[in-house]
């Protein structure tokens, strides 16, 4: 029996090597999309956004802010303007992204007890710019608000440290934990990588064993299987794996290091979790492959089934924020447990024992998709069918 | 001229036909693009994501720490898991049941009332970025919200009347205005893009499988003769596309945004002109393609994998200036790349076609030469699949 797997595992990956359909998706594809994605985000952060100044206030306090903001990673003013039609008008053409307004009579309101609003606008139909401006220039502003406030109650003679303690009373130590720099390219490109893989493995495995009948290869895969079903899809499952565990290599050893600050060569939990999205992904291909004898309708069936999996599997937006019914989609497809797992033992580099449910959950696509598989293919491997074929 | 036209209608007819025959390009064409509308759609319903858990130890167990873990209760974006100790709440961050953890420790209340500053902790989880921005923004506008209470007080203390020690407690605040998404939320955000995206993708992976069917089926030369040469089949099939992509693009801006309670801000004139210049731009671009793949199913196949890469090199979701150059130079040549720049600026901030003159302009040379790709493509398969004649 394992002789005669091995020998259908050889003998896929020789038709993997063989057929377009197989060699452009499985070992063409996942590098080129690799490359693509980690060049996308090569500059980590989104830096030196365009912004525009309206300052009214033409005061040293005004210019002092203007430095500041300036100074931060992701603020370059560009523009400076008058009105708010101005403003409006700039962010209608996309020519600044935010900004910030200084009113009239700022510092002489800030010494005469009256409030002060400094207002920042962020154009936040472009939602990832926005948010950073936002975090940056709400620092810079509280920050240099709370330097005000130092100063006037100093000036009363009040002690440097009772002074700061007002300011602050409550000092909040704030920590972000995993990804402290929100770095983007840390963030998604693991992610999208695992997306592409996923897609990659059951689209193409959709196809191995209804693509037999288009090669009229059926027969010569009955004589290397010995009539199994069981041995042609362990065997094909094994060559799949494999080639999975190449492009696992691939991502690990150049992509992760290179484009996504992985400092996890060769982890274990990685490759455990890995390795289980992928038979998740085969099997689920093999039960689509062995129901639709149609090529077409199988790739379709892959494409409608994958193309949704990294919406829906919580990794940009949580699980916990769409309706029921599409958290409960959300569990048929093996990405969501993946990214779960992949967030503890990549980002939070936690052990196995964290990811137990998630692991099962991945293991029970194979604990139903194989046998599925197996007893749909043994039909089509009957010598009375293959004479048919 | 009329034989032209008869030409491009007898064309017509023969692709509603292919379409009707072949249930991968009915699926792709007819029923993908309604019942992903709905379905992605749905996802985002909420547009926000609300009660994120944020597991809480307190250690001071006062009066102003119940306060304070009340108070952040209370909020919108926050959900509080109470537990017994740090190590319980970072169990429970690293169990993923919070998505971070907040630490009072002993003597906070002391100290804030003898005018001493007290330390407390949160640690959110990075990883995941929105709930962890989510949680970091709103915990910090409470701590600056019981700072100024602590102010007030003191004011008030001092002998000032409650007037004027509310104006000493906040000199310089922040008047913060997310415009065009005042929520600041993903839905709001992503929605808009995600219905053209689906307009693009299945009229992409539509189209190019219908060309590399008639390739696979050895029919493009009998389809240029039958349109009266290159241009005639282009336009002849095209003109299904547009129509079909037409009606979609219609429905999506007027039913789907209404279901998704969408905001419109500008012109539908402008809207409609700028979607017809779009699809005229994708129909040759998907022609093209599908004349580089040799049958429908690898088109279909590889084609699937195009979403995700043109999504984010388009500049929505990261900035294209952001981009290296040689990924800026291929966004560039994406119709979807000055498509979202005019549109995003129409629908969202009511913007208009004038403002974005380039953007326009840039979609205009893109349907060029997408037009010019495509009827070299076919003269290629043409070419190909001429009888040979001794």
């Amino acid at each position: 029996m394992i002789r005669s797997i091995l020998k259908v595992a050889l003998r896929e990956w020789k038709r993997i090597l063989t057929f377009p359909v197989y060699y452009m998706a499985m070992l063409v594809l996942p590098p080129v999309l690799c490359l693509l994605y980690a060049g996308i985000y090569n500059k980590h952060f989104a830096e030196d956004l365009p912004v525009a100044i309206w300052d009214e206030a033409h005061s040293p306090l005004s210019r002092q802010f203007t430095f500041m903001l300036e100074q931060t990673e992701s603020i370059h003013i560009t523009q400076q303007v008058q009105s708010e039609g101005e403003l409006q008008a700039m962010l209608h053409k996309g020519i600044v992204m935010g900004a910030i307004h200084f009113p009239r009579r700022m510092d002489e309101q800030i010494k005469s007890r009256q409030p002060v609003y400094i207002t920042i606008y962020t154009n936040v139909s472009y939602l990832v710019p926005a948010k950073l401006l936002y975090k940056d220039a709400a620092q810079v502003l509280l920050t240099a608000a709370a330097g005000v406030q130092l100063q006037k109650l100093m000036k009363t003679g009040m002690p440097a440290g009772k002074a700061m303690a007002l300011v602050m009373p409550v000092q909040l130590q704030s920590f972000t934990l995993y990804n402290p720099r929100y770095d983007y390219q840390q963030y998604l490109v693991p992610g999208v990588i695992a997306v592409a893989m996923q897609m990659m493995m059951i689209m193409v495995v959709a196809l191995a064993l209804n693509y037999e009948h288009k090669t009229h290869s059926l027969g010569e895969l009955y004589e290397v299987s010995n009539g199994s079903a069981s041995n042609a899809i362990v065997g094909k499952s094994l060559a799949y794996l494999s080639v999975a565990w190449v492009d696992y290599i691939m991502i690990t050893l150049v992509i992760y290091p290179l484009f996504a600050s992985g400092e996890q060569l060769f982890s274990w939990g990685l490759f455990t979790i890995f390795t289980l999205l992928m038979l998740a992904c085969i099997s689920v291909g093999m039960m689509v492959s062995a129901i639709f004898k149609d090529l077409l309708l199988a790739c379709d069936v892959g494409i409608f089934y994958t193309s949704p999996a990294f919406v829906f599997s919580g990794f940009t937006f949580p699980r916990w924020g769409m309706p029921w019914y599409d958290q409960y989609y959300a569990m048929i497809m093996p990405l969501t447990p993946f990214v779960d797992a992949f967030f503890k033992v990549y980002f939070m580099d936690l052990p196995l024992r964290y990811v137990r449910l998630e692991m099962a959950h991945m293991l029970l696509f194979a604990v139903i998709g194989l046998p599925v598989a197996i007893i749909l293919f043994q039909r089509s491997l009957q010598p009375s069918t293959l004479q048919h074929a | 001229m009329p034989e032209r036209i008869h030409n491009i209608a007898q064309l017509f007819l023969r692709e509603i036909k292919l379409v009707a025959g072949n249930h991968s390009l009915l699926l792709t064409l007819l029923l993908a693009p309604l019942f992903y509308v709905f379905f992605y759609g749905t996802i985002y319903s909420y547009k926000v994501e609300e009660k994120v858990v944020l597991a809480v130890a307190d250690d001071d167990r006062s009066e102003m720490s119940r306060m304070f873990v009340e108070q952040m209760n209370n909020m919108q974006v926050v959900a509080v898991m109470r537990t017994l100790s740090l190590e319980e709440a970072q169990e429970r961050m690293y169990r993923g049941e919070a998505q971070g953890y907040f630490y009072i420790p002993k003597g906070m209340q002391a100290k804030v009332l003898s005018l001493q500053q007290a330390d407390v902790v949160l640690a959110v989880n990075g990883a995941r970025f929105l709930p962890s921005s989510e949680l970091t923004g709103a915990i910090t506008q409470l701590g600056l919200t019981i700072g100024a209470g602590v102010r007030l007080q003191y004011q008030e203390k001092m002998g000032l009347n409650s007037t004027m020690a509310l104006q000493e407690a906040m000199p310089v605040n922040i008047d913060y205005r997310p415009l065009y998404n005042p929520q600041a939320s993903y839905g709001g955000f992503l929605l808009p893009v995600l219905l053209v995206l689906i307009l693009q993708q299945t009229l992409l992976l539509g189209l190019s499988g219908s060309i590399a069917l008639e390739r696979e089926n050895l029919e493009v030369g009998r389809l240029v003769k039958m349109g009266g040469g290159l241009s005639g089949m282009l336009y002849g099939k095209a003109a299904f596309y547009l129509l079909l992509y037409l009606a979609y693009a219609a429905f999506f801006m007027t039913v789907n945004y209404q279901v998704l309670h969408l905001p419109f801000r500008g012109s539908y004139r402008d809207l409609a002109v700028l979607l017809f210049l779009f699809i005229f731009t994708l129909i040759p671009m998907a022609v093209w393609i599908g004349t580089l793949f040799k049958s429908q199913l690898l088109a279909a196949q590889l084609m699937a994998f195009s979403t995700y890469p043109f999504f984010l090199i388009c500049g929505y979701a990261w900035p294209f200036e952001s981009m290296p150059p040689a990924l800026q130079g291929l966004s560039s040549l994406l119709p979807l790349t000055p498509f979202v720049k005019v549109y995003t600026s129409i629908v969202q901030t009511g913007g208009t076609l004038r403002d974005h003159a380039g953007s326009v302009v840039h979609l205009v040379l893109l349907w060029v030469f997408y037009l010019l790709l495509a009827l070299w493509g076919l003269k290629r398969l043409n070419k190909k699949q001429q009888p040979l004649s001794l």
